[in-house]
């Protein structure tokens, strides 16, 4: 298993900014504007701070209040609309460029070479494109008020403190050390906390996956009291981690609290002082308690999105990884017409054991050829270098341009039956769809479905059964029209008593073209033109059906 | 890491001045037994709802009591900056700042605590209830065995996690209440204050809170569409990688990739619709809160002028007009969706449970020796399958698999009837049914495979060879048996209906994804490891037919 790569922070940086292009004048204005709410956000306290002065010296009227509450309405008004602009504009170029993103993401993994992927773990790219792309998504909400209004209102608070006289933005400077030291804590124990939540979290939806899935399974064999079991352990498993997590939560707002009380305490220090000194008014000192009690909640918020940040970045590093890797030029298919050549190819999966040793094969055109062997022999190997998945290690491979792959994974796309049938020929017409599926024995399938070609099938519809899907996916090869068509053990999974139907489907799929077959019923590779017995990676026999049963070899015997 | 474990026996990241405190309130290592919550006939949603977050009175009435006294608490500290500004940075009197920062630190203590141990009360109820949600879920509806019960459908697991999540609201007993009494407090306070004031406040707030509560209402719905749309594209994203070798099978690499796009950017538009209506929310909320405050402000500052109010009845009249904010907008921002969205999703777990067969299976133990089995198909007589035969079914498709779902749920009423001697709950302990795509739960082969012959079925099943290859008894599985391939799966599938021992086994299409090599060898060793007991083979591979007692063959007799 070699994973796919993950991308450095400096990679990461520059794809961030490759991505904003187009957006760049909108975050431009989402800084000027986040700025000037944030200062609107000032005028309040600082209006109440001067009309405290007024009213202890004697000079306050029924105007100075009338004044006063027009320009707390007008800046309320102003930080308002300038806070939504500035939040609807970022948060608007981030879904743009998280749509980008992900839409590169899945372009990017399907034209990756099949090699690399399946050598890192399909699974891996599923995380990817579902896991990353949703943690990305869902951090939004959190992510974007905090880095546009609530990092500015800090900043810009400070500010105003410190205008009122710098020995109350002293007071709270000497908070910096407190809050870096309850961050410090969190980051070094919250997100461990919370992956093991999440761990125990995705384990319970896999038990109550498990079962609704198996019921069949676990009503058959007496499993209900079992499985209900071991759902309820999985279910405590994160009542226990969640109360774990609410624990850190709770901990991390309590050293919250504590540097909220240093904060104010230090603000009545400095104020004595100052206002003994003559240097400050009781008015300066009151708009530097409002200002701080302002700001409790932005700097809960900004400590409470570094770890969810984290988490961000990580995903993204995750996604680029892939959108960056770059794609290998198309290989060169040498073949002409529908002609299969393999001149002494080996491969080996890890360099050691070959699973393909010293392989001469030869397919002319329009020819059928089953592969047959025991399980390890090497068929699917074959298969797989003859569709170019894998660049053998030695020897030389010619195969025709066009060719279509059918495996023993069957998968029904969650999307209408035409979507699934036109997957490999977007432009086919419903004649062709129709025709197809005759062609597979599936046009009984069409009255079968509510709604004909445009029913739901899949995960968001109606399950398939194995020999239906297994039509739908030979339907797509006629569909798909290839000079060379392999089909790997396609037939396995269906019922036996679906052989025979499949059988002919097969058939039908491979009909007017190239064919190899790699051969799980016996009675598949009777009908072929060429049978070729596989062990160990080499090939033992090769010969005609009839041929080979005369010859009396290990194929005779099976 | 074991010296950390010493260091920090909490895992909490303690430092040495709070490592010897207890944690309070987390969850006991074993599930408490609690009952499913009860559903009576005429229950509408809310009563459903009522009942399921009052359960937990015992947590939550202590909690709603904390959680007023941290709201007080929040509210005293502008109230408390107030007095000490007016009272020792006025006057300059170092005692009167002495004393007023030690009430200071009380405030602040008072509300930490009572904050922290509300909270995790609150959770720790909401998890219990969660829990308990679970029990009830689980037990009626996902291992639901009885006459009537059938394979629950996908939308269960994400109903036993979201939907139960959102039922178990029980923080709409604590923190509203807690939130409801602050705005009381500061009403009340304002009223000793001034009268007037009070009285202001306590028109304005239940205005503003509705106002409030109007927007982010509908804001909170159409985030709710949005994650639907957003988890659709992941959903489909999920969907098109899973089905990867499909695509890459028939070079559908920019059919797939320009499908996703389209699921993306429809919720790219859904994001763009959600951040605008996000936009008016910020507006309106933001502006109806600021327009409030400032009202109340200048109320305060003409009463100042007037003489009415002292410059410290003044400043402390401001601070908590301010103070209001924060559980106004709680209330409207949190409280208001949270009771709507708990009534939708409570509705959902109402009916859930509503459909679920009323009887759920008793097993009693099975009776000694082998029972025969009566089937009766149609109006022929009926079958007698004998102790201790072999036998196999042949029949096409539809009647195999009506068969298989009869001896699977005998008490559902269908064409087919099945019988054995013995009490009506003896069945499930004496016939063990194997469906034909059995499911492999994630967890070690010994797990999956378990029963008094174990060793012996691996064997008979042909399975030695992977379970080596896996890692032994202990080897994962993964996901579903992921790990495995499709043959693989079925033959340790087959290995675990084989370990049961059952008197009755009934084995539905048990070897169609094996090799014929493979399937022989099992056929030739099913009849020692059966010997005494009763199989039932609905099948039709010659293989197995040719290892049995008698061959059943419906198709010909139709």
């Amino acid at each position: 298993m070699s994973a796919l790569p993950v991308a450095s922070g400096r990679q990461s940086a520059r794809e961030v900014w490759r991505l904003s292009r187009g957006h760049r004048w909108k975050l431009a204005a989402v800084g000027c504007l986040g700025l000037v709410s944030a200062a609107a956000g000032l005028v309040p306290p600082a209006a109440i701070g001067r009309f405290v002065d007024r009213v202890q010296d004697g000079s306050a009227d029924g105007t100075t209040v009338a004044w006063v509450l027009a320009v707390m309405i007008a800046a309320a008004l102003l930080g308002a609309i300038g806070a939504a602009i500035t939040v609807v504009l970022a948060a608007r170029t981030y879904h743009a460029m998280l749509a980008e993103l992900r839409e590169q993401l899945v372009a990017r993994g399907m034209h990756l070479p099949q090699g690399v992927v399946e050598a890192a773990g399909t699974g891996d790219l599923v995380s990817r494109s579902s896991d990353d792309v949703a943690e990305i998504a869902d951090a939004g909400p959190d992510i974007i008020p905090t880095f546009t209004t609530v990092l500015f209102t800090i900043i810009v608070t400070f500010a105003g403190m410190g205008a009122l006289d710098l020995w109350y933005a002293v007071a709270l400077v000497v908070l910096l050390p407190v809050y870096a030291l309850t961050v410090r804590w969190y980051m070094a124990t919250g997100p461990r906390i919370y992956r093991a939540e999440r761990a125990a979290m995705s384990d319970r939806a896999q038990q109550l996956l498990e079962s609704q899935r198996g019921h069949a399974t676990i009503v058959g064999l007496g499993m209900t009291d079992a499985r209900h079991a071991s759902v309820l352990e999985a279910s405590w498993s994160v009542v226990g981690h969640s109360l774990r997590a609410r624990t850190v939560i709770n901990m991390f707002f309590g050293r919250l609290n504590f540097a909220e009380f240093l904060g104010m305490a230090g603000i009545l220090v400095a104020g004595f002082w100052l206002i003994g000194n003559g240097r400050s008014t009781v008015g300066a000192a009151t708009a530097a308690m409002l200002l701080f009690l302002r700001l409790f909640g932005p700097i809960t918020q900004l400590l409470l999105v570094v770890d969810l940040l984290q988490s961000v970045l990580a995903s993204l590093a995750r996604i680029i990884g892939v959108t960056t890797m770059p794609l290998p030029a198309a290989p060169g298919e040498s073949g002409r017409g529908g002609a299969v050549r393999l001149e002494d190819v080996s491969f080996s999966y890890d360099g050691q054991r070959p699973a393909l040793d010293g392989v001469d094969l030869t397919i002319d055109a329009g020819q059928r050829v089953a592969v047959v062997g025991a399980s390890g022999a090497g068929k699917t190997t074959l298969a797989a270098i003859i569709a170019g998945v894998y660049a053998p290690q030695a020897g030389a491979v010619s195969r025709p341009p066009h060719t279509a792959v059918v495996t023993q994974e069957v998968h029904v796309f969650a999307a209408s039956l035409r979507d699934n049938l036109t997957l490999g020929a977007p432009s086919a017409d419903d004649e062709q769809l129709h025709a197809a599926l005759d062609a597979t024995g599936a046009s009984g399938l069409l009255t079968l479905l509510p709604d004909g070609l445009d029913t739901e099938l899949g995960t968001s519809g109606r399950d398939l059964t194995a020999a239906q899907a297994q039509q739908v996916a030979l339907a797509r090869v006629i569909l798909a029209d290839p000079d060379l068509a392999i089909l790997d053990e396609a037939t396995a999974e269906a019922g036996s008593t679906h052989a025979g139907l499949l059988d002919r489907a097969a058939d039908a799929a491979l009909s007017g073209r190239t064919g190899l077959v790699i051969a799980h019923r016996l009675s598949q590779a009777a009908t072929c033109d060429l049978v070729v017995v596989m062990d160990h990676g080499r090939i033992t026999e090769t010969g005609t059906h009839d041929e080979l049963l005369a010859a009396g070899g290990t194929y005779a015997r099976l | 890491m074991s010296t950390m474990g010493e260091r920090d026996p909490a895992g909490l990241g303690r430092g040495w001045l709070t490592r010897w405190l207890p944690v309070l309130w987390q969850a006991p290592p074993t599930p408490p037994v609690v009952e499913p919550f009860p559903v009576t006939e005429g229950m509408s949603p809310r009563q459903f709802l009522l009942r399921v977050i009052l359960s937990a009175r015992r947590l939550t009435i202590p909690a709603a009591v904390l959680g007023i006294g941290w709201q007080v608490g929040e509210a005293l500290v502008p109230v408390v900056m107030g007095i000490a500004i007016d009272r020792a940075l006025a006057t300059g009197d170092a005692s009167q700042l002495a004393l007023w920062l030690v009430v200071l630190a009380g405030t602040f203590l008072i509300g930490s605590l009572s904050f922290r141990f509300a909270a995790q009360l609150t959770e720790q109820a909401a998890e219990l209830v969660q829990h308990r949600l679970r029990v009830t879920l689980s037990r009626s509806v996902l291992h639901a065995d009885g006459a009537g019960a059938r394979q629950p459908d996908g939308g269960v697991v994400s109903m036993m996690t979201n939907d139960v999540a959102r039922t178990a609201a029980v923080g709409l007993t604590v923190y509203p209440v807690a939130e409801f009494s602050g705005i009381v407090f500061i009403a009340i306070s304002l009223l000793v204050i001034y009268w007037p004031l009070g009285v202001a406040v306590l028109a304005g707030a239940p205005l503003t809170v509705w106002l409030m509560g109007r927007l982010s209402a509908k804001l909170a719905r159409d985030s709710r569409v949005y994650q639907t749309l957003l988890a659709e594209t992941v959903g489909r994203a999920t969907d098109l990688v899973a089905g990867y070798r499909v695509i890459k099978g028939i070079r559908a690499e920019d059919e797939a990739a320009s499908r996703y796009r389209e699921a993306s950017q429809q919720t790219l538009r859904g994001a763009y619709r959600n951040v605008g209506l996000l936009g008016r929310f910020l507006v309106g909320s933001t502006t109806v809160s600021g327009i409030f405050v400032a009202g109340v402000a200048a109320l305060a500052g003409w009463f100042a002028v007037t003489g009415a109010l002292s410059v410290g009845g003044l400043i402390a009249a401001v601070g908590l007009a301010q103070a209001l904010l924060p559980p106004m907008r709680m209330l409207a921002m949190n409280a208001v969706p949270a009771w709507a969205s708990a009534n939708a999703s409570a509705g959902r777990v109402l009916d859930e449970i509503r459909a679920a067969p009323p009887v759920t299976l008793t097993v009693v133990a099975a009776p000694s020796g082998v029972p025969a089995v009566e089937l009766s198909l149609d109006t022929r007589a009926p079958l007698r399958i004998d102790p201790g035969e072999l036998v196999a079914v042949v029949a096409d498709e539809r009647t195999s698999s009506d068969l298989a779902h009869a001896l699977l749920h005998p008490e559902t009423p269908s064409e087919i009837g099945v019988r054995i001697d013995g009490a009506a709950g003896a069945y499930r302990s004496a016939v063990v049914v194997s469906p034909h795509h059995a499911t492999l739960f994630s967890g070690t082969i010994a797990d999956n495979v378990d029963g008094p012959l174990r060793e012996a079925a691996l064997g008979a099943a042909e399975c030695e060879d992977f379970v080596m290859m896996a890692g032994g008894l202990q080897g994962q599985v993964g996901e579903m048996g992921n790990r495995l391939s499709g043959g693989q799966r079925q033959r340790l599938a087959l290995a675990r209906a084989l370990a049961a021992d059952a008197p009755v086994l009934v084995l539905h299409d048990p070897t169609t994804a094996v090799d014929s090599v493979t399937e022989a060898a099992i056929a030739s060793r099913l009849r020692a490891l059966r010997a005494e007991r009763s199989t039932i083979l609905i099948a039709s591979s010659p293989a197995l037919l040719s290892a049995c007692d008698r061959v059943i063959d419906l198709r010909s007799e139709s």
